[in-house]
């Protein structure tokens, strides 16, 4: 066997209370495609910081091509010769392509830059490395998600010392379309005997595309599997998951009564022709990965973004929501995934921020009653065991699970009874989870209608009565997690399997 | 951990620069200028620099409440002059009562507002953009009306009109009564209605007020409008002082408000422009030009100065807001 | 997140964002129409000289915005500059004036340029006050000092250099446009063909972009307020050969051209952001229609309201234009 081009061995790296890598390995031949899949917190996205220098293992080493590095700089590991094409774009929007590829290492003379030379270079590199023609006069703000991302890789590749190339999430932003454009040029890479390896939610590109595939799961590597065919998807799944379903979720004895909400081939940005209905006491699951259009939906419905055509329903009445205050005024009320920038206020107290939709309530002539208003944030705050118990305390500094409740415990002080949940525990610990779901339950018992939209398999299975599924700007499948499993929910999600005849959406 | 008992020596004087940097500062300009020239802190000095400081703080008000909405407005002088002009011209053109003609200068100034509010909700300009383009609108409004930039006096004004900058009541100089009177009207309105609660959350955190369904742009055309109409009850006061309408005599203040402004955010423990704090960045500001006037400088070294130590504070403001 | 975007929406977006260029060229061909006289070479000529200190000034606004990002607030923006150049014009015709020697005076003034100029870098890039405050904050400052150093006086200058790049020719035209043009040329040189100058806006185009290849954009921020000063200081001297002097109160109105033609610049720029000759070419046109207006007979006064509500035409466009995009 020849000498791997990359290896990292026995990786260990631990933060204040997680041991976020437990002896982990990971080995790439050289020329090779290799997948790296799992789950979010596996430990994907740690053993790349650390293969980039950017956080410090504690233990463990890292070899290229049967080097020794130590230690693991950005400078060590880029003069190794291992380049990452990060998932955010970060391109100078009015800068042209040549300059943007060149940008940090431009071509320059005794009279300036040789701006000629270097947009000649950039598109010799476009068109023979990467198989794409682009102009390189033209601006990066022109080109489309998929063109910048081969400028991207461009960039990082044009000087030709690259070796390895990492691939973190590469298609998440890309439509359907031009998936393909970007998994050509990858793999006229790997013929140029670059390795690469390819970090991905959507199994079915990595079934596609790799050669070998690792999985991680609680910060280990569980499983390689060396024949990587279409088959491999139910293999790589039960590894990835590899558990039973957290004991955190509340038993499902609601029942529903009338529906509240009816989209009929909602189309807006990022996605199209979605139906669904939601019924009173339902609690609704939508999934999907980035780029799946979920979120732009959750958007839509909140007056965030615009609908382009289709229809809705709230109350069996046609409504059309233009605003979040529009949304509100409706009985919607949105806790939003970006908890920190959309959903509190951070340098406003737990109280202020709780008291923000229901101001009015609390005012004599427009002059807040603080004494009220404080009665009722401290309510909701042992109502909804938020801790610290104080009012007075700043959002900012409150953990995650304590922040989501203190959205949560806004909207509850009002009487919505359309709920749009955005991945709702992102950043919260499993003790605030379970009680954030069974809040989400009590809502669903007292006659609210919820719609989750999460990118957490465990958490849609374990709370919803049903599931929609979406890809790419589609919903593709409907689930009834009561019969099927996390691993149905994976490999229609991310592409591994295609939904079965009949399993179609009803409109 | 011995060294957990006695902080550093550098931390302890940065935590007293932190909490008290500028209200150091404060007390050493006081002492500076008491010690030289007694007269500084007589009583009677004490009246001239709240008096002096009347109509910059009306002005102030008004940006403190742009600066609250997440904004800045580089037109209220302009306000204040269109205040000064409608009034003058209310009561010498049309012969107008003192009431009328206050209320004619407060509708004038307001339209200056109107304008800020169509150009910042409606066509979405940014708020420095559209208030400096006001202001040269507005200047240039000013000098055709004037035909040239002279100024319109007009001698017999109605006595309640004159009482607005020279009554008093029980001794304290009427202006410094209506400045106080909106200082408190601000403070109500900005740190305990509703609608502030409203104005601070839109201020901080623009995407997270609109997701929690704060009408954003029905409160920035109010505000607009409310602090024109504030800057135009400054106009009203310094026209009554000096019997006359002087064209773009606004300007000198769009400064000192600013900074009064930014300099009472800095004060404020969560940096949030407030009204406390506008009231204590005028009276820095009073307190540098008053005592600067006693030194005896001449008026351009004066103006200098002034600058100057307006530039120190904002930049000792701003240090110590980020080192907390 | 669709890449294509209709072509109907973008020629739409095309014409927005030329808009502005389109009033322009209507209100010139209306001078052009009203005052015949108006285009001929002579007046080329004028609109030229009396330009020279504003072009000066954009081309150091153009710097500070290219490096710092076209947010007017947060990004990059340099209002000081008009107070640098009156500054440096009142230092030099005082010291002239007092005949202390050219160099000397020369020397005084940049030294004050470059204290104004590293003044704002600290504020800004030190200090973290936002560009706009910390500039309008020192621009009150500076023209306090210089009406402290010239005694609010006019002050005037018949020194031979000065006399010099007010009437001398070479070949027919005027020195000070040669000087201008060959200053234009060489910070043209330095911001669009040098790497500096691609790293420059590459932190005002995006901060994240820029650290992510190791470039400071803060760093390249400061340098560019001391570049900006810099040609404050050199349009001093225009300010004193256009006015044989210095006077009080140049700085208002050189503030408002500069903002004008910097960001009309931005229109003309087939990039659609802030550029050196954008800027350069919107101060001609500004000087332009000002004299245009002027031999047509227009009110002097009435310059300010078509200048300003200008100002607003070519922001609003630009929001209009850029929340098409978006």
């Amino acid at each position: 066997m020849t000498e791997a081009a990359l290896s990292l061995q026995e990786i260990v790296k631990t933060f204040p209370g997680v041991r976020a890598l437990d002896s982990a390995s990971l080995t790439l031949q050289p020329s090779e495609i290799h997948g790296l899949v799992g789950e979010n917190g596996a430990g994907k996205s740690t053993i790349i910081k650390v293969l980039a220098g950017i956080y410090t293992p504690d233990s463990g080493q890292l070899r290229i091509a049967g080097q020794h590095i130590h230690p693991i700089t950005p400078a060590s590991v880029h003069d190794a010769g291992i380049r990452f094409i990060h998932q955010e774009l970060h391109l100078v929007p009015h800068f042209t392509v040549a300059e943007a590829i060149f940008m940090g290492q431009e071509l320059a003379g005794p009279f300036g830059l040789r701006k000629g030379q270097m947009r000649h270079r950039a598109e010799e590199f476009l068109h023979d490395r990467l198989g794409v023609t682009i102009h390189g006069n033209r601006l990066v703000r022109d080109l489309g998600t998929a063109e910048r991302k081969l400028v991207q890789i461009a960039r990082a590749l044009i000087d030709g010392q690259a070796k390895v190339v990492v691939f973190d999430e590469p298609t998440a932003p890309l439509a359907s379309a031009e998936v393909k454009t970007l998994m050509d040029a990858i793999f006229r890479l790997k013929q140029q005997e670059i390795t690469i390896l390819y970090v991905s939610h959507y199994l079915n590109e990595i079934m596609g595309i790799c050669d070998r595939v690792t999985v991680f799961r609680n910060g280990r590597n569980v499983a390689v599997f060396d024949d990587v065919d279409d088959a491999l998807g139910p293999k790589m799944i039960s590894a990835m998951v590899g558990r039973d379903l957290d004991d955190i979720y509340p038993a499902r004895t609601r029942s529903f009564a009338e529906t509240v909400m009816t989209l009929d081939k909602l189309t807006g940005p990022g996605f199209e022709d979605v139906s669904l209905s939601l019924r009173k006491g339902e609690i609704l699951g939508v999934a999907g990965l980035i780029g799946s259009g979920r979120e732009e939906l959750v958007d839509t419905l909140y007056g965030l973004a615009r609908a382009k055509g289709g229809t809705l329903h709230l109350h069996g009445k046609r409504a059309r929501i233009r605003t979040p205050s529009d949304a509100i005024a409706q009985g919607v009320v949105l806790v939003p995934r970006d908890r920190r920038n959309d959903g509190l206020v951070l340098p406003m107290t737990v109280g202020e921020n709780i008291t923000l939709a229901t101001l009015d309530e609390d005012a004599t002539f427009g002059v807040e009653n603080r004494a009220h208003a404080r009665t009722r944030a401290a309510r909701k705050v042992s109502e909804l065991d938020i801790r610290p118990a104080n009012t007075g305390a700043i959002v900012r500094f409150l953990s995650g699970g304590n922040q989501q409740k203190v959205v949560l415990a806004r909207w509850l002080a009002r009487d919505a009874d359309i709920f749009v949940l955005d991945e709702p525990t992102v950043g919260v610990d499993i003790g605030a989870r379970a009680e954030i779901y069974s809040v989400v339950n009590r809502l669903a018992q007292d006659g609210a209608g919820v719609l989750v939209s999460s990118s957490d398999p465990g958490e849609l299975i374990g709370l919803c009565d049903r599931i929609l599924v979406m890809l790419r700007g589609r919903v593709v499948a409907e689930l009834d997690p009561a019969r099927q499993s996390m691993d149905d929910l994976i490999a229609l999600s991310t592409g591994a399997t295609n939904a079965p005849q009949g399993q179609e959406v009803p409109v | 951990m011995s060294m957990a008992n006695s902080p550093p020596m550098k931390d302890r004087i940065r935590g007293i620069f932190v909490r008290f940097g500028f209200l150091l500062i404060f007390a050493g300009f006081v002492t500076f200028f008491a010690a030289w020239n007694p007269v500084f802190l007589q009583g009677q000095n004490m009246l001239n620099i709240v008096e002096g400081s009347a109509v910059l703080l009306i002005l102030a008000l008004g940006m403190t409440l742009i600066v609250a909405t997440g904004g800045i407005d580089l037109s209220v002088g302009i306000a204040l002059d269109f205040g000064a002009a409608f009034a003058i011209v209310a009561m010498k053109e049309y012969d107008a009562g003192w009431v009328t003609a206050a209320c004619a200068g407060v509708a004038g100034g307001s339209l200056v507002g109107i304008m800020n509010a169509i150009l910042v909700v409606g066509l979405r300009v940014s708020p420095f953009m559209a208030t400096i383009g006001t202001f040269f609108i507005g200047s240039s409004v000013q000098r055709i009306f004037t035909n040239g930039g002279g100024p319109i006096s007009h001698r017999r004004m109605p006595d309640g009109f004159r009482e607005i900058a020279m009554g008093d009541v029980m001794g304290i100089p009427l202006e410094v009564i209506i400045a106080a009177t909106l200082a408190l009207v601000y403070f109500v309105v900005l740190e305990m209605s509703v609608w502030g609660r409203r104005v601070h959350a839109m201020g901080m955190q623009r995407p997270a007020a609109i997701v929690a369904g704060i009408p954003v742009s029905r409160i920035l055309i109010v505000a607009y409008i409310v602090a024109a109409a504030t800057c135009a009850v400054a106009g009203l006061i310094g026209a009554a002082s000096i019997r006359m309408f002087t064209p773009l005599a606004g300007f000198s203040y769009l400064l000192d408000a600013i900074a009064a402004v930014f300099i009472g955010a800095a004060l404020h423990p969560r940096g949030r422009p407030n009204v406390l704090g506008t009231v204590a960045g005028v009276l820095f500001l009073g307190i540098v030009t008053n005592g600067l006037n006693l030194m005896g400088l001449n008026f351009n070294t004066k103006d200098a100065l002034s600058g100057i130590i307006l530039v120190a504070a904002l930049a000792l403001a701003v240090a110590q807001r980020k080192l907390r | 997140m669709s890449a294509t975007i209709p072509p109907r929406r973008r020629a739409l977006e095309q014409l927005v964002g030329f808009a502005p260029v389109l009033i322009f060229a209507g209100m010139l061909v209306h001078i052009g129409i009203q005052a015949p006289g108006f285009v001929s070479l002579l007046t080329l000529g004028l609109v030229l000289e009396q330009s020279l200190p504003v072009v000066l000034v954009c081309i150091g606004m153009s710097i500070v915005v290219m490096a710092g990002g076209e947010d007017v607030v947060a990004g990059g923006i340099d209002l000081s500059i008009p107070a640098t150049t009156v500054l440096a014009a009142g230092i030099l015709a005082q010291w002239l004036a007092a005949d202390g020697g050219f160099v000397m005076a020369c020397l005084l003034a940049l030294g004050a340029a470059l204290l104004v100029g590293a003044t704002n870098a600290a504020l800004v890039a030190w200090i973290g006050l936002t560009p706009l405050l910390a500039s309008l904050a020192m621009f009150g400052a500076v023209v306090g000092v210089n009406n402290m150093v010239t005694a609010s006086r006019r002050i005037n200058v018949d020194h031979p250099i000065i006399l010099w790049l007010r009437d001398a020719e070479i070949a027919g035209i005027a020195v000070g446009i040669l000087c201008v043009a060959a200053f234009g040329l060489a910070a043209y040189h330095l911001l669009h063909r040098t790497r500096f100058g691609l790293h420059l806006q590459a932190g005002g185009g995006s901060v994240e972009a820029a650290e992510m290849v190791g470039l400071s954009a803060r760093r390249h921020l400061a340098i560019a307020f001391l570049l900006a000063a810099l040609t404050g200081f050199i349009a001093g001297f225009f300010v004193l050969a256009r006015g044989s002097g210095s006077s009080p109160g140049v700085e208002d109105n050189l503030m408002l051209e500069m903002v004008l033609a910097t960001y009309l610049g931005a229109a003309f720029s087939p990039r659609r952001v802030v550029t050196l000759w954008g800027a350069v070419l919107g101060a001609l046109l500004v000087g332009a229609i000002t004299i245009g207006f002027k031999s047509m007979g227009v009110n002097v006064f009435w310059l300010g309201l078509i200048k300003g509500a200008l100002i607003l035409t070519v922001v609003a466009f630009a929001a209009l234009a850029k929340r098409g995009r978006a």
